[in-house]
């Protein structure tokens, strides 16, 4: 490593050197923006508005906008939901998903092709959101959190993943299996998920994130708002810029602290208060997602 | 008399034989299910229930057929002429000016040879690509504030005048533009990345010995190896090309610039479910569902046939 160093000319240097600043540039470009708004929702409310756009750290040191955010009915429901309809959307989500695909991976299965064919064609032709909404009303599913939690229920681009990845478990250990008399579901638990755990887990990461960023069919499927996930109370907050739906109209009324609070870091709070759990499980994303990413190749 | 007696066994048979296959198969067609089930009730029922762009709905059913007339009237009007011109032109400007940004993001994290920096630049980038847009808006709103955005503070600190970026409708189809970037960039880099990373490494120690340096190697060696996956990428771009993203719009649009960022999703949104047009709104969402179909289905067959690799 020092030898080839050394043979490296300074244009050489001086390239890699200006390789590796515009990538750092790129991580502060990414970062900046989300450390600016922790810097903001931790400062001193007093100060909040006079705080320079580029800055990332707290000016003064203020628990303020996470006390009021935290104990907020409209915050706290919200959180509730998204961990239900998170929860409850992705276990089915991973069931359905794995007995599917492993039923499609038998290659022998009659009708395979043609249910094959029926999930390609949910890739490429959708009818668009209306004959959506009106499917919903038509089941009574309007106003029921199911139809969110049951939204993409199967992806079918990770279907197909995970029948790839299925096909793959060699034969001889599903015969055994069958030797020892195991029927197909005990096959399916005992050899086959086991096998599938880094696939699965993949997945699973794959379903969480979606669940916890859906905002649209929410918004759309609810109108009851005690109903709705983190993500659209944040959306009505912080892009509708409704701050009476966050403050309170007897706050605002009142003068109160909350009403006091500077709208500016009462919204940095919120958007960094939905990244949290997303944070929180990037580290197992980074392990499973990209070999995960890799495996499908194009899939992502 | 002949006829019968050679039936009988044949329809015996055959009926043995779907009760083997029954017998052997049940538990596959039990598992698959829940899965039939959804697709059913979350794709195929609203494929069903589209035929109210062929209809006049009305508040007592039953409703009456119109033929194509909401086609028709989608064909003359004038704010869905301006929607459609929205949508190929935002595609166009995200093919030109996002597309490439990942490529030129792999070739140059492939070059970090420190793979604790290259782990971290990498663990850093993909991050945005995890977050829902009303997340990355609420974020894109603070960064361009006219009053205390980052952005206007450098610009400021240059002696230019602040811009109010999300109410000037010259300038919001760039910041869709900047903000995919930041949101996709660095996670479609991966998809390059791995591509490179299947190089054969042979061919660097060839181009080595042959005294090729770092560009000279970029351009004779990664590239061409990566040109493939260019290729399909690019391809599926295009089947997408009417859907110039949903979320995306949604949520960074105003009414002061939807007029240059309205796209058909949105439009289907707004006119739909906001004005109650159902039919109309669905004959719009029919259009694209058909003219994407189109597109995507050429979309593979293309790339199957330059890359061998399909869409799916």
């Amino acid at each position: 490593m020092a030898t080839r160093a050394q043979q490296r000319t300074p244009l050489e240097r001086a390239e890699y050197a200006l390789i590796v600043s515009s990538l750092l540039l790129m991580v502060v470009l990414t970062l900046q923006p989300m450390l600016h708004l922790v810097a903001v929702s931790l400062s001193d409310p007093a100060r909040v508005a006079g705080m320079n756009g580029l800055a990332v750290l707290p000016d003064g040191l203020s628990i303020e906008v996470w006390q009021l955010l935290v104990t907020h009915p409209n915050v706290q429901r919200g959180l509730w939901n998204s961990i239900v309809i998170t929860g409850t959307g992705t276990l089915i989500n991973v069931a359905a998903t794995a007995l599917m695909a492993w039923a499609l991976a038998q290659k022998a299965l009659p009708g395979r092709r043609a249910i094959f064919l029926g999930v390609l064609l949910t890739i490429v032709f959708e009818p668009g959101i209306i004959p959506d909404y009106f499917v919903m009303k038509r089941l009574g599913l309007i106003d029921s959190t199911w139809s969110v939690i049951l939204y993409k229920a199967v992806n079918a681009w990770y279907l197909i993943i995970l029948i790839r990845f299925f096909e793959e478990i060699p034969r001889e250990l599903l015969e055994a299996a069958e030797l020892d008399g195991a029927n197909p579901f005990q096959t399916f638990f005992r050899v086959v998920l086991p096998l599938a755990k880094p696939a699965l887990a993949t997945i699973t990461l794959f379903y969480m994130v979606f669940h916890w960023n859906e905002f649209f069919r929410a918004m759309i499927y609810l109108s009851d708002q005690t109903k709705w996930p983190l993500q659209v109370v944040l959306r009505q907050f912080v892009i509708e810029g409704d701050k009476l739906a966050m403050v309170g109209v007897q706050a605002m009324n009142d003068y109160t602290a909350a009403s006091q609070i500077n709208i500016r870091a009462l919204k940095a709070g919120m958007i960094i208060l939905t990244v949290l759990p997303i944070l929180a499980i990037y580290p197992l994303i980074l392990r499973f997602f990209t070999k995960g990413t890799m495996m499908g190749a194009v899939k992502g | 008399m002949t006829d019968v007696a050679q039936q009988t066994p044949v329809r015996r048979t055959r009926a043995s034989h779907l009760r083997a296959q029954v017998r052997r198969w049940w538990p596959y067609y039990l598992m698959l299910t829940p899965g039939i089930v959804y697709f059913v009730i979350y794709h195929y029922l609203p494929i069903w229930e589209a035929q109210i762009a062929f209809q006049q709905v009305r508040i007592i059913p039953p409703n009456f057929w119109v033929g194509l007339d909401h086609f028709r009237t989608l064909a003359s009007s004038t704010v869905f002429f301006q929607v459609l011109l929205n949508t190929l032109i935002i595609s166009a400007m995200k093919i030109a000016f996002v597309f490439p940004v990942p490529i030129i993001l792999a070739l140059l994290l492939n070059e970090v040879r420190a793979s604790g920096l290259r782990r971290f630049i990498q663990s850093v980038i993909y991050l945005p690509h995890f977050l829902s847009w009303v997340v990355i808006s609420g974020i894109v709103i603070a960064v361009l504030s006219p009053g205390d955005g980052a952005v206007n503070d450098l610009r400021e600190f240059v002696g230019l005048e602040p811009r109010a970026f999300m109410t000037d409708i010259g300038a919001i189809r760039w910041v869709l533009v900047f903000s995919e970037i930041w949101r996709s960039a660095g996670w479609d880099s991966l998809l390059y990345l791995a591509a490179i990373i299947a190089i054969d490494q042979q061919l660097y120690d060839a181009a080595q010995i042959d005294g090729a340096g770092r560009w000279q190697k970029i351009r004779h060696v990664t590239l061409p190896g990566i040109v493939p996956t260019i290729a399909t990428l690019f391809i599926l771009n295009m089947g997408m090309f009417l859907s110039a993203g949903f979320d995306q719009v949604f949520n960074l649009a105003n009414d002061v610039t939807l007029p240059a960022i309205d796209i058909i999703d949105t439009y289907v949104y707004r006119i739909g479910l906001q004005t109650g047009e159902y039919a109309l709104a669905t004959a719009a969402g029919l259009f694209k569902g058909v003219v994407g179909m189109a597109m995507i289905l050429s979309a593979h067959v293309i790339s199957r046939r330059l890359t061998g690799k399909g869409v799916w």
